[in-house]
């Protein structure tokens, strides 16, 4: 929601220090309107300025209450090595992080009191919070942080943290409460890329296995049960070192796969919140007395991608046929009934702040059909997908649209549909597959960990190293306009290489009970139990 | 033969077919043993790291080496651990085991009388409105499938009415109202089926020679059917109802995840979707028991009810 025009609003830092020299830049910016407020505030808070937080209601103090969250419970390991949103919505109860990223992808401290990057962004300085404590007394400190760091980059490190953060080539313990990261290339966006679900902050006690045997956090929760597949117990810590959580339990409980079960559940009251409802469920949400929609617009989406090394999509021309048979607004319209906004095959979103805009691609089946006779396949071409409706049934919907589309310009789709965790033995394996991708504040971090050159997440293939160049380059500028400038040839040089077709965003959606208070919906499916009050 | 001597064959067969399915399950499991890596260590872990765990956890062994290893385990009554539940099989299967035999019993305990009273009352009259009313109401619930009679309930008596609870959970020990959906959508799919078979085999023995006769002879309708038709007629349908068992304990497998009953099927179906073989394995291992179990059971009734099986 731009707000040009308002007078952008004078900061100061974290620390007490004076800001970082590029948030003047960004104010001018900001002034002169080429960045909306929120776009000013979200890179201030990168750089360590203090972001005003907005109205909210007053919440109550501590209750009795006991929140039923209706959530897949699965075996968690080792926080850092967690592939599932779900997982850190369960140990998110239990552990903190150093910084934290709000509804509004603002950058708010969390164990961290403040972050100070150099003026080279090559050096950023933290300080932990005062008086944090373990919940087994010990109190938190710098060296408690380093053991993290430590076991995230170690060589033999499974954590994706260590392709995210590989920047990082050393780590400072100054005092107690004070360590410094060293970089080895500027990096804006470290302070926000820190809340990632991997980057939960763990005791050095723990040894790497089973994470929800007796686990030591800082958070306000305790785990006092967990049962994979059934249910998760948490209790109000009283000895917390921060404000008390509001409510004294939350029971996590795993109703399995099936949405129009949860939505039973918190019809008949049994439950108080749910992770997510599909597009399907919609309309019974909203008729259901027992139950509230929660909506908000989301960089998560759905890419239908292939992989360049295998026949034919190692041919430009199969691909740019495809990806210009594709109707996108027919898919969005049909397939998810019009709730999201039209994307370009370049998978970052008008939504995100660093997004380039390129001129937008039209659909041109005459074009797909000339492209195709002249890789030689003018009396047709067969093909299938490989989906497993990971976010719901609604993927499907989308690929039986698409299906339509690629049959005008003569390619015969076949789709092949997995069950969810079937699929997630395969996405990057199948030449031709549909993938969800999930939220990510910047279309950088996205870009950087699905089409960098010999990215582990890199499901196509897709190799250019100007594209990793332009990377490089925007990650270190924190001006937003020349960022997405250098943003712009990036997706310009994606689509171009036609390796996905990304058709949209869609709208995302939950339901509560109407006596759930102080929950705001995350776009990246974050759930922060410790606010929220039953009414 | 002996009674005892049908008895020992069965359980010779027994164990013989739970050999051969363990075998058959365990070949088609490591077929794709990858995908018990990407489970384990998330999607998005890579090439490298899956086969470091993989050989970390043995799975690079022959085929026949792992076999015997669980063959072994298993005979030593350790069915191992599900790598999904993170618990012992053992553990993990005896309450939902349970839980299943209570939703499977209060089925069974429904359908049968009622499914034996309507088909004996359609059956005695073939073509009367009785027969009409009875016979169209079962094909009627025959025909609609488990999961649009669990989302048609759960439309009425859920979401519509608010009456009953939508999910049976049974988070906080055993709730009969937890229970009313899902046995009713068991007793709907089952009883039209039973009362039907019943019907036709009520209709054929009441046009025998010697319920004929008893009817010449003036003996009343109600001991026709107690003393003469009932007994024969129920050699078919209690066939039916032995077929059931194994079908209400592997086959609820739909109505218990409508409902997320944390029974035997959410178990074997969760180890399915996770690909958690052991924990297959031993699914298929008592289900195996079940069906032959009950196939025995069905053979000692029918003796009961015919004597000529007795001399066969």
């Amino acid at each position: 929601m731009a707000m040009v025009g308002q007078r952008t609003p004078r900061l100061h830092s974290l620390d007490g220090g004076p800001l970082h020299p590029d948030v003047a830049m960004l104010a001018a910016a900001a002034d002169a309107g080429s960045i909306d407020r929120r776009s000013f505030l979200q890179h201030a808070s990168w750089l360590g300025a203090a972001v005003p937080l907005g109205a909210c209601a007053a919440a109550p103090g501590p209750s009795n209450d006991r929140l039923r969250f209706v959530c897949a419970v699965q075996a968690i390991s080792d926080p850092a090595l967690s592939a599932w949103v779900e997982a850190s919505n369960l140990y998110r109860n239990v552990l903190e992080f150093l910084t934290e990223v709000d509804a509004d992808n603002i950058v708010r401290p969390a164990l961290a009191e403040s972050w100070r990057p150099s003026a080279d962004l090559r050096t950023w300085t933290f300080t932990l919070k005062p008086g944090v404590r373990w919940s087994n007394g010990q109190p938190l400190t710098a060296a408690d942080i380093g053991h993290n760091f430590d076991r995230w980059l170690a060589p033999g490190s499974k954590s994706v943290n260590r392709t995210a953060l590989a920047a990082i080539t050393g780590f400072e313990r100054l005092d107690d409460r004070r360590f410094a990261l060293h970089l080895a290339r500027p990096l804006c966006t470290l302070a926000e890329q820190l809340y990632s679900p991997t980057c939960a902050i763990v005791h050095p006690g723990f040894d790497g296995t089973r994470w929800t045997d007796g686990p030591i956090g800082t958070g306000p929760y305790r785990l006092t049960d967990f049962q994979v597949g059934r249910q998760a117990r948490f209790d109000r810590r009283d000895d917390y070192w921060g404000p008390p959580a509001l409510l004294r339990q939350i029971d996590v409980i795993d109703l399995g796969p099936d949405v129009a079960t949860h939505v039973a559940a918190l019809a008949a009251g049994q439950v108080d919140m749910l992770y997510r409802i599909g597009v399907s469920e919609l309309d019974l949400v909203e008729r259901l007395p027992a139950a509230r929609l929660l909506r908000h617009p989301s960089a998560m989406t759905i890419c239908m991608r292939m992989k360049i090394d295998q026949a034919p999509f190692d041919d430009i021309r199969v691909r740019r046929a495809i990806q210009l048979a594709a109707d996108n607004a027919a898919m969005l319209r049909l397939g998810h009934r019009g709730f999201g906004i039209l994307a370009d095959h370049t998978h970052v979103s008008a939504l995100q702040p660093d997004h380039g805009s390129l001129a937008p691609q039209a659909r041109d089946v005459r074009e797909a059909r000339r492209l195709l006779a002249a890789a030689g396949f003018s009396s047709g071409l067969d093909l299938s997908l490989v989906l497993g409706n990971t976010t719901g049934r609604w993927e499907q919907d989308v690929a039986q649209i698409l299906q339509q589309n690629l049959a005008e310009a003569g390619i015969r789709l076949a789709l092949k549909v997995l069950p969810p965790t079937e699929y997630w033995s395969v996405w990057d394996k199948v030449p031709f597959g549909l993938t969800s991708w999930g939220h990510r504040p910047l279309g950088i971090m996205t870009l950087d960990l699905g089409y960098r050159g010999g990215s582990s997440w890199n499901e196509t293939g897709f190799a250019d190293p100007q594209f990793d160049t332009l990377l490089d380059t925007a990650m270190a500028v924190v001006d937003p306009v020349a960022r997405r400038g250098v943003m712009a040839q990036a997706q310009q040089r994606l689509r171009d290489a036609a390796v996905i077709m990304q058709p949209f965003w869609p709208e995302k959606f939950t339901a509560v009970s109407p006596r759930i208070r102080g929950h705001v919906l995350h776009p990246a499916d974050y759930f922060r139990l410790e606010r929220v009050w039953l009414a | 033969m002996t009674i005892w001597g049908a008895f020992g064959r069965r359980v010779v067969q027994l164990l013989a077919t739970m050999l051969v399915v363990s075998f058959l399950v365990h070949l088609a499991l490591q077929s794709n043993i990858d995908s018990v890596a990407v489970k384990v260590l998330g999607q998005y872990s890579t090439e490298a790291q899956r086969h470091a765990w993989l050989v970390e956890n043995h799975y690079d062994d022959p085929l026949l080496t792992r076999y015997w290893r669980w063959l072994g385990g298993v005979m030593q009554g350790d069915w191992g651990m599900s790598r999904h539940y993170q618990e012992r099989i053992g553990v993990l299967l005896r309450p939902r085991l349970a839980a299943s035999a209570l939703l499977a019993g209060l089925a069974l305990a429904i359908t049968v009388p009622l499914s034996l009273a309507l088909g004996v009352a359609a059956g005695v009259r073939a073509g009367g409105p009785a027969d009409r009313a009875i016979s169209a109401l079962a094909i009627v619930t025959t025909s609609v499938p488990d999961f649009a009679m669990a989302a048609f309930l759960v439309a009425i008596f859920v979401l519509g009415l608010g009456w009953l609870p939508g999910v049976s959970t049974m988070a906080d020990g055993v709730a009969w109202r937890e229970l009313v959906l899902p046995v009713a959508v068991l007793v709907l799919a089952s009883t039209g089926y039973l009362a039907r078979a019943t019907r036709a085999s009520m209709v054929e023995v009441m046009g025998q020679p010697h319920i004929r006769m008893a009817r010449l002879k003036g003996v009343g309708p109600v001991r026709i059917i107690t003393h003469h038709a009932l007994r024969n007629a129920l050699l078919t349908p209690v066939t039916l109802i032995m077929l059931q068992i194994p079908w209400l304990l592997s086959g609820v497998i739909i109505t218990e995840v409508f409902f997320a009953y944390r029974g035997f099927g959410t178990l074997l179906y969760q180890a399915a979707l996770n690909s958690d073989v052991s924990l297959i394995q031993a699914g298929a291992m008592v289900s195996v028991v079940v069906v032959v179990t009950s196939q025995l059971l069905g053979d000692l009734l029918q003796r009961a009810l015919d004597p000529r099986l007795r001399t066969a």
